[in-house]
């Protein structure tokens, strides 16, 4: 296997390793953080010794280096794990699978999209061993702060930027490969339903990005060309006014910041509804329930995903009818995903559930996805919002989504295709102990957040607010999150093992260990060069489950009709 | 391996995989330039005083800019129909435009610069620097493009979806210029 490969097999497995990487990283981020909630004077444990003076006093984290921690954890989770494993990882393994494609549309743009991710992540955390440390004004780099933070937010622009250029490749080629290559006789209704979430995932990433990099653009300008674009005027910093031109705006950056940020929020989930949609057709045996509406609602939920972003904005001040106008919106998409949510429950009704590693993962995913959901419904309205902006609340509502939510999904994707990839089977006990290990321990770290929130916990102070009497109170449930965030960090290295130890011990299988129907099921596990020893012809929809009369298949016994058999 | 409709047309979608990446490309410039440009608005709606862009800038330089990119627009526009013989002379004579474009642009930086026209003295100036400059990078790597296609041996079909593709991208420059010269250098 040559490293600098064209092949989307490679090139999807070098994004799922890197991402899982940054996934470990962005965990370890939080573990010190966790840890110094809950016991703020004491040193962190083996760890604490490494961070070097600048970082910690004897082992004990250091304000700024807590708000650096703070930042990349948000920045390496979001945009260096969690949509390059969604994204990278399995749209290029699986899209051309799906669509009986012997590559993407553009191999050689491919595999230049990973290599500038990897150089995109390398920057961003190359800031930690620049003077005064990484990027450290939040995962949302709001100015003027950011705007006058230490080298490391450079670093994270420049980042940033060569991630855009990188999204911006992958998505072309993704929608490209969907609309362009897709076999004779899959039309677009006969996609599964796992490629309609990556065409809409690829179309949010290439129209909401490019914003971001002008707002990465701009606040470089600011910060090396010494312009004021975010800059307002008259700012005083420690005491003396600020040498700068100022009339800009800081509003600004967060509007261009949430035109990305909020379509980003689908690009994280619609994936995560794509794995498990694909999944639970299987486990279920079943087609799944309204899938023509399905895809609608993610169709829409795209589209809408454009005119809500000022609801992370309702603190600025812009009055009650843009706040009035953002309100609706956001109400309304709300809509698709409770359509797309409620399918899939009801998907599961009348099935003979097969308990299956994926299968727990994709159903424990519904009520996590449910409670984030619900529990966002708060924060898009103004008069509830106000409250409850920068508490524990928010960081509650959004963790449930993407880590018992999206990330339960990719783990269920992980132990799905792991066959096909591998041509082996993961280690079905070790993936169950994965599963309810993750189950309880992430509840434990995000359920606590909601009280937390509601009491008025802020989100972003150093030693858990103990200089404050208002925040005082709050040890017991920090120490129990701290707690379960060990136990969950123990849980993954179940995972860790099970992942290396079934590429050489797990029972091997055959093309289709789960009797599935669609494409990347009809070739050999693991896939030869180019996919398909001929291009296939598809009969059929994706979900061909259950017996099926029509088909010429003479074993009617059979519970499955793939796609590509006649 | 052959990628299937990389310059064929496919019936059901109408366009080639070219066409259609370009395309795409194209939809997520104009994302980028677009809120370059929404900025620009917002910013100077709520300045309390924007200076005048005729009065700041050289309007010559932005004349003989607009004319020579208008001028390997058309020159790209018409090697898309010709044979790869034929449309090899004329990438290069685009180039050649592309250059000038490069160097009056570069002459007209000097000129701001020794005249204390630079980023920081206001907001006016940072966002012409940040859009002409962001805009210029856009003409190196096009014409780094044409070079590319230029130098490429590939079958006719192929040369010819990619000169397809590279007059697209130059037309795309090409109004993205039109519309920085109009609010930065007349309004």
């Amino acid at each position: 296997m040559r490293i600098f490969s064209t092949d989307h097999k490679v090139i999807g497995l070098q994004y799922a390793l890197t991402s899982l990487v940054f996934l470990a990283i962005g965990f370890i981020f939080i573990l010190l953080i966790r840890w110094h909630l809950a016991w703020p004077t004491d040193p962190i444990p083996l760890i604490g010794a490494l961070l070097g003076e600048a970082r910690s006093a004897d082992g004990v984290l250091l304000p700024d280096f807590y708000l650096q921690l703070g930042a990349m954890h948000g920045t390496t989770m979001v945009f260096l794990a969690v949509v390059p494993l969604a994204v990278g990882a399995f749209g290029n393994y699986l899209i051309p699978l799906m669509v009986g494609a012997p590559d993407m549309a553009f191999p050689r743009l491919n595999a230049l999209s990973y290599w500038l991710y990897l150089l995109a992540g390398l920057v961003m955390m190359a800031g930690f061993f620049l003077p005064g440390g990484a990027a450290s004004s939040g995962w949302t780099s709001y100015p003027p702060l950011a705007n006058i933070a230490t080298m490391g937010q450079t670093a994270w622009l420049l980042g940033m930027f060569v991630l855009v250029l990188s999204s911006m490749l992958n998505s072309i080629n993704m929608i490209v490969t969907i609309l362009q290559l897709r076999a004779p006789g899959l039309t677009l209704m006969r996609m599964p339903f796992f490629v309609w979430a990556m065409f809409v995932t690829s179309f949010l990433l290439l129209i909401a990005f490019p914003p971001l990099q002008a707002a990465a653009i701009l606040q470089l300008m600011d910060r090396l060309a010494g312009t004021s674009f975010f800059m307002p005027s008259g700012l005083m910093v420690s005491g003396k006014a600020l040498e700068a031109t100022g009339g800009g705006s800081p509003i600004l950056w967060q509007h261009l910041f949430w035109f990305l940020g909020h379509p980003e929020v689908y690009v994280l989930i619609l994936p995560a509804f794509g794995i498990v949609a694909e999944v639970i057709a299987n486990i279920t045996r079943k087609p799944l329930w309204g899938f023509r509406a399905m895809v609608g609602a993610a169709l829409f939920m795209g589209t809408m995903s454009f005119l809500v972003w000022a609801h992370h904005m309702f603190l600025t001040g812009m009055g009650p009818t843009m706040s009035g106008f953002f309100q609706v919106t956001t109400m309304i998409i709300s809509i698709p995903s409770v359509i797309i949510i409620s399918a899939l429950v009801l998907s599961l009704s009348g099935g003979s559930i097969r308990f299956t590693v994926p299968g727990l993962f994709a159903l424990g995913f519904l009520p996590m996805f449910a409670i984030g959901g619900l529990t966002g419904l708060p924060l898009g309205l103004a008069a509830t919002d106000i409250p409850l902006h920068d508490t524990y609340y928010v960081i509650g509502h959004f963790h449930y989504i993407v880590a018992p939510g999206t990330l339960f999904a990719l783990f269920a994707g992980i132990y799905y295709w792991y066959p096909k990839v591998t041509g082996r089977r993961m280690n079905d006990l070790l993936g169950k102990l994965h599963f309810w290990g993750s189950f309880i321990a992430m509840n434990g770290v995000f359920l606590p957040m909601f009280l937390q929130g509601l009491s008025g916990m802020n989100r972003r102070l150093y030693d858990g607010g103990r200089t404050y009497t208002a925040f005082r109170g709050f040890d017991g449930s920090f120490q129990i999150q701290a707690w379960s965030a060990a136990i969950l960090g123990l849980v993954q290295l179940i995972f860790i093992v099970n992942f290396f130890m079934s590429l050489r011990r797990g029972a091997t299988v055959g093309n289709n260990p789960w009797n599935a129907t669609t494409l990347e099921w009809q070739t050999t596990s693991p896939p030869p060069a180019h996919n398909f020893a001929q291009t296939p012809t598809v009969h059929r929809d994706a979900y061909g489950y259950g017996i099926n009369p029509g088909s010429k298949d003479p074993g009617l016994h059979r519970d499955f009709s793939p796609q590509g058999e006649p | 391996m052959n990628v299937p409709y990389t310059t064929a047309r496919r019936s059901d979608t109408g366009v080639n995989n070219v066409t259609l990446g370009m395309w795409l490309f194209i939809a997520s410039e104009v994302m980028l330039f677009g809120a370059l440009f929404s900025s620009y608005a917002l910013l100077r709606a709520s300045a309390t005083d924007w200076p005048s862009g005729p009065q700041t800038l050289s309007l010559l330089y932005g004349l003989i800019n607009s004319v020579v990119l208008a001028a390997l627009t058309s020159v790209v526009w018409r090697a898309r129909s010709r044979s790869p013989q034929a449309a090899r002379p004329l990438l290069l004579l685009a180039n050649s435009l592309g250059s000038i474009f490069l160097i009056v642009k570069s002459l007209e930086y000097q000129h701001d610069i020794t005249a204390n026209l630079l980023p920081h003295v206001n907001t006016f100036l940072a966002m012409y620097f940040t859009l002409t400059g962001l805009h210029a990078a856009h003409v190196i790597a096009g014409v780094a493009a044409n070079f590319w296609v230029v130098k490429g041996r590939v079958d006719d079909a192929m040369f010819a979806g990619r000169v397809r593709a590279l007059a697209l991208y130059w037309i795309f420059v090409d109004i993205v210029w039109l519309i920085i010269f109009i609010f930065m250098y007349l309004l």
